[in-house]
């Protein structure tokens, strides 16, 4: 795949729903069991209510799990046809993610974290890393291991972990559930700016913090 | 950043919970199993020569079996002391014959003459015959033609051992070697009731498995026609029986419940070499067994590290690290434990091999190549190898 241009969701639905469509929250939701288009480019906001399967929507998009009903794909190729070896190039170049739990290594300094992606894409010089971390003013921890931060700063340097790729759609869940406005402002700043220099997306879920895109688009899920 | 640095991150990820006890467990219990299969293979291979003519473990072989004469038989009084057709058949009905072959007598006379550097030797002599497929030599010209009589004679090795060292030594006679041997013209004179004849004949093989002169059957069958027509074909004295280990006890026991001799001692050293391949295969499946235990210990153990691991291993792989790349620091530990425990227990034989093989030069003892057992320990550390980093494949892309 040279570039991920659409990622489509057809009557997708969690199995953990299946059963419950008429239920809250599946009745009302704007992405489950419908036909939603996520396009290069454009930056997307999708708001959730806790237990309505943001994570899980993340993870199905991610290749990191399939147990859901429908189809989701990928330039209208469905993602459950494509092997290891593709999902893994998926990762490296076309699909950035930010998982909710961060998944950084305790053990490791945040600067390691973030060289153990960058070593996979070569994406960054290590002085173009503290400049980013500098950035979300968490360049004083780079040595410290990244289990010792606090979880607001976990996140900001889980982000810069994950924007040390090229891709066509960076995924955050809930990116900035422990920050405050300001640094809210800064981690949008930073991401919205990097997507936009490659012409990626940004697709960000929230259950009340919302990562301040300028007018994204919104779905309810 | 430099990437040798970064690999180590991995490494630094996924090192912990490696359990040194374990591993080191492992490598002790598989370098004394490995050890004692390439220890037995080596001493196999060092001594088998003595006893075998060729190596494989299960091995074919040929016995002479007469029946015991005893004093009765000299005054012509006794039991019979050939084998009657009914005898022939119960032999070859034994489980460990393979096959069996009689010894077709002369009914003639055999005068031989040798005229040798001018020096004359004659003797009156036998001839017998055996089936061909029972020679363990075979000579190009083993075949006779009565319109063009000449004997080819295949005789036995010990007979020309006898005559250098025994005759020739002493009575002033030259010592000949085989080529030479096959080289000097022997007159035969046959004579019997049905008239006599001179026929040329020639020394063509030597034999080290028949303690006998051997002509071909050809000759045997058309001589007796010639010369004893009258001597209905008499029961066969000695036979041939091929065997398929001729160290088998119950060979012995048959022997002796029915006053059956064999000759020379070809039963007693085979009777050792069977005794050694028995306690080779024993000694190499033990340690076989030892080191099929520590393989399961180790795949246990790595089954443990990987599920102790699994949480990280799925975060490099979301990162986009592949399956391959984040099982590398464990195949890199498997590899480097197998190869040294292999090398380790090279390095053992070769200490047991310095220890024991003094004392084998000092019995004569020729020594067998260090080869064969190395790559036996090769290949078993190939397959305990290649299994363990299958798990592991298999293991890692469970997560992915």
């Amino acid at each position: 795949m040279d570039r991920i241009d659409t990622i489509t969701l057809e009557a997708t639905l969690p199995d953990v729903f299946a059963g419950a469509e008429a239920d809250e929250p599946v009745c009302r939701s704007e992405v489950w069991r419908r036909s939603v288009t996520l396009r290069r480019g454009e930056n997307y906001l999708i708001m959730a209510e806790s237990g309505t399967g943001k994570s899980s929507l993340c993870s199905f998009i991610y290749g990191n799990r399939s147990d859901y009903s429908g189809t989701i794909s990928f330039n209208g190729t469905d993602i459950r046809s494509l092997g290891i070896a593709e999902w893994c190039d998926i990762r490296r170049r076309h699909i950035a993610l930010l998982p909710q739990e961060m998944r950084l290594f305790g053990e490791l300094t945040v600067m390691e974290n973030i060289a153990i992606k960058n070593r996979l894409t070569d994406r960054y010089s290590e002085r173009e890393i503290m400049a980013m971390l500098q950035e979300v003013e968490i360049d004083h921890k780079a040595g410290q291991r990244a289990g010792l931060l606090s979880i607001g700063q976990q996140q900001r340097a889980a982000t810069v972990r994950a924007l040390c790729q090229p891709f066509d759609f960076i995924i955050l869940d809930e990116p900035v559930s422990h920050l405050d406005a300001r640094n809210n402002g800064i981690v949008a700043a930073m991401v919205t700016r990097v997507a936009a220099e490659a012409g990626a997306s940004v697709v960000a879920t929230s259950v009340g913090n919302h990562l301040l895109l300028e007018s994204p688009l919104t779905l309810n899920l | 950043m430099s990437r040798n640095k970064n690999g180590n991150l991995v490494w630094r990820l996924l090192r912990k919970n490696i359990s040194v006890w374990q591993i080191a467990g492992y490598a002790l219990a598989n370098l004394a199993g490995l050890s004692i299969v390439l220890c037995a293979l080596r001493f196999y291979g060092d001594v088998s020569d003595t006893f075998n003519s060729d190596d494989s473990f299960v091995r074919k072989d040929y016995l002479v079996i007469s029946k015991k004469v005893s004093a009765l038989n000299a005054i012509g009084a006794g039991a019979e002391t050939t084998f009657s057709a009914a005898e022939v058949e119960k032999l070859n009905s034994q489980p460990w014959v393979r096959n069996t072959g009689t010894f077709t007598a002369a009914n003639f006379n055999v005068y031989m003459s040798v005229n040798f550097q001018g020096k004359g030797m004659s003797t009156y002599m036998f001839l017998e015959s055996i089936p061909d497929e029972f020679l363990d030599v075979s000579p190009e010209e083993w075949s006779f033609d009565p319109s063009r009589p000449e004997v080819p004679i295949i005789m036995s090795k010990d007979y020309l051992t006898l005559y250098n060292f025994g005759f020739a030594a002493t009575r002033g006679m030259p010592q000949i070697s085989e080529t030479l041997m096959a080289r000097v013209p022997i007159k035969l004179t046959l004579s019997g009731t049905g008239g006599r004849m001179e026929v040329p004949a020639r020394i063509v093989g030597f034999s080290s498995r028949l303690n006998t002169l051997a002509a071909p059957q050809e000759f045997i069958d058309w001589a007796n026609r010639c010369f004893s027509p009258e001597v209905a074909a008499a029961d066969p004295s000695r036979l041939i029986v091929e065997v398929n280990s001729p160290g088998d006890p119950a060979i012995e026991r048959y022997m002796q419940r029915n006053g059956y001799e064999i000759a020379g001692d070809k039963a007693d050293s085979s009777k050792a070499g069977y005794f050694l391949t028995l306690v080779t295969v024993i000694v190499a499946a033990i340690g076989g067994i030892i080191s099929l235990l520590a393989f399961f210990i180790l795949m246990l153990s790595i089954f443990l590290l990987l599920q102790k691991n699994r949480r990280k291993l799925h975060d490099l792989m979301l990162l986009g690290y592949s399956p391959g790349q984040t099982a590398r620091p464990y195949n890199t530990l498997v590899i480097t434990v197998n190869v040294t425990v292999f090398v380790l227990s090279v390095v053992l034989t070769e200490l047991g091999a310095s220890w024991w093989r003094p004392r084998m030069e000092d019995m004569g003892i020729a020594q067998g190549s260090p080869w064969p057992a190395v790559c036996a320990g090769a290949l078993i550390t190939l397959v305990v190898t290649v299994a363990n980093l299958l798990t592991i494949r298999r293991l890692v892309r469970r997560n992915f």
